[in-house]
Order: C-alpha cells, then structure tokens, then sequence
C-alpha cells in the first residue's frame, strides 16, 4: 500500500516548510504533489487523485472551502482524506469545512506531533 | 483591548510562531527598531470584522533573510532568493495574525484576515489613516537582529462610520526602493 500526498497553499514557503515538517513527524510519503491554489489542484487531482490532501483555507483562485466541496464531486477522488491547515481557528469555520466534506484540521503554527497525530490515522 | 494587552498578544504569539515555526528565539527588545539607511521588508496582514486594521512585521532584509532561511532549513552557506525571503515574511505576518486572532478571538468573535503581502523599502511604516490606534513593539531575534511588530487598529463602530474599508489599510513608503 503506498501513501500519496498533495500539499496545497498558495505560498511556496509554506508547502515546504509542511514538507519539512512531515519528514520531521517520520511519516513516510511515497509520492507529493504541489498546488499553489484550489485551481491549480482540482487540474491535478482530476487525472492523478491522492490519498491526502493538506490543504490552505485563504488562497487566490480557488479557496480551501471551495476546493473541498469541488474534490467531494470527483469521483476518483472518494477515498481520498483532506486536512485543513491554516491559521484560521474559529470552531464554527472548522465545523463548517468538516460538514463540507473535510476530514480534520491542522492550525498554524504547527509542530510535527500535530502532523503525526492527525495524518497517521489515514496513512495506509 | 488596551494597547498594553495588545503588545502583550502580539509578543506571545510572535514568540509562539518563531519557536514552533522557525526554530529561534524572540524576545521583547530594549531598544527600538531603527533600520537608518538600510533597506527592510515589511510583511503585513490586513484584517475586518469586530474590528479593522492591519497586523505588520518590519525588519532588515538581512534580518530576513536569515528567518527565511531557518524556515527553510537551508544551511547557512545557501543562498536563499528574493522570492523566498518576501514569501517567508508574509507567512510569518500570516502565522502571527492567525496566532493573535486565536487569543483575542473570545472578545472578538468577527475578524476576517486576508492575504499576506510584502513590500520592500527604506523607513516603511503602517498607516490606517486618522482615528487609528498603533501598538507596536520592537524585538529581538536570536540576539542578533532587531526587528517590530505592528497593530493598527479601529474598533468596528468607528471604522463603520469612517467608512472604512480593507482596501483603505495601506503601507506608507518614504524612499522606497522596489526590489
């Protein structure tokens, strides 16, 4: 069983710090794709779906909200897990994108623990 | 929210972002900020709702340089590139508005944050326009940069009837030299 990864922020700092972070939590990816918007991702995920998506709330083109409710409507994509990373906090927003079809939350600032404990549960 | 509790906000979630996201430490500086000559950077963070202003970190490009660098996790002989630097800062103005929304959000429940954006320059500063209120705070990084954060803000009755707007919150540049 492998474990596909696609991280989705607008801002490339940011992709590569979670990156990082993951190496750091010793989860192990077979394969991570980039987005720099919800756009950008639903081309990708399209023809190549993955098995989790870490995905940003407040980007250009297409927001986190919106690619949530777009990758729910793949039909290749309905195994797949999406969690949210963001510096937004508000239970209300979090409950709002778990009702859209989010599968967790991850707020900024982050450490590696957090990522360990909220993508080992989808990891094959 | 007095400005006192706000500096004390704005330091604690600064401090929360450089340990846990860039691995250096932050402290309240004695000294203020005072770039002189030298060409900064200044990562800024607008935000509406309960209340409207604009969150902002100002350092020198050396400075930040040398945060972007750890948020990478580059080695210190690597050469980081003026598209990392400026996107790094708005991430960190991006992480410090996320981490004081957090700890303010039980007061004020309403507050929308936007996207991150950088300009480079010399003698930057904030400006809100009349009826603003500033806080800001000058610290230091690893010992050896001093940098400033800053809050301008207008509760949401008085931005209301100023007709404030998001698209009024700018960045003053005197001299500035785009990069």
């Amino acid at each position: 069983m492998s474990n596909s990864l696609m991280i989705v922020d607008d801002s490339a700092t940011m992709r590569k710090i979670i990156m990082r972070t993951i190496r750091m939590s010793g989860l192990e990816m077979d394969s991570t794709e980039e987005a720099g918007n919800g756009k950008e991702a639903l081309e990708k995920l399209s023809s190549s779906p993955v098995d989790i998506i870490l995905c940003d709330i407040n980007m250009p083109e297409m927001n986190g909200m919106e690619l949530v409710k777009k990758v729910r409507e793949l039909s290749n994509c309905n195994d797949t897990k999406i969690i949210m990373v963001s510096t937004e906090s508000s239970q209300e927003l979090i409950d709002e994108l778990m009702a859209g079809g989010a599968n967790g939350y991850i707020t900024k600032p982050f450490t590696p623990e957090k990522f360990q404990d909220k993508l080992s549960p989808f990891m094959n | 929210m007095e400005t006192e509790q706000f500096n004390d906000v704005l330091l604690e979630s600064a401090k929360e972002v450089f340990e846990t996201m860039i691995f250096m430490e932050l402290a309240k500086a004695d000294e203020p900020f005072d770039p002189k000559d030298d060409d900064s950077l200044l990562g800024t963070i607008t935000f509406t709702g309960d209340m409207d202003g604009c969150l902002a970190i100002g350092c020198t490009v050396d400075c930040a340089k040398n945060v972007a660098a750890n948020m990478l996790g580059m080695d210190p002989d690597e050469q980081v590139s003026s598209a990392d630097v400026n996107d790094a800062m708005g991430e960190v103005a991006n992480m410090v508005m996320g981490s004081v929304k957090s700890r303010i959000q039980e007061q004020y429940t309403n507050i929308q944050v936007s996207i991150p954006s950088v300009v480079s320059g010399r003698k930057l500063e904030n400006s809100l326009g009349e009826k603003a209120r500033r806080t800001a705070l000058a610290i230091n990084i690893e010992g050896d940069f001093t940098a400033e954060l800053s809050i301008l803000y207008r509760m949401h009755e008085t931005a209301t009837q100023a007709g404030l707007a998001n698209k009024e919150v700018s960045v003053n540049a005197a001299d500035p030299s785009t990069n």
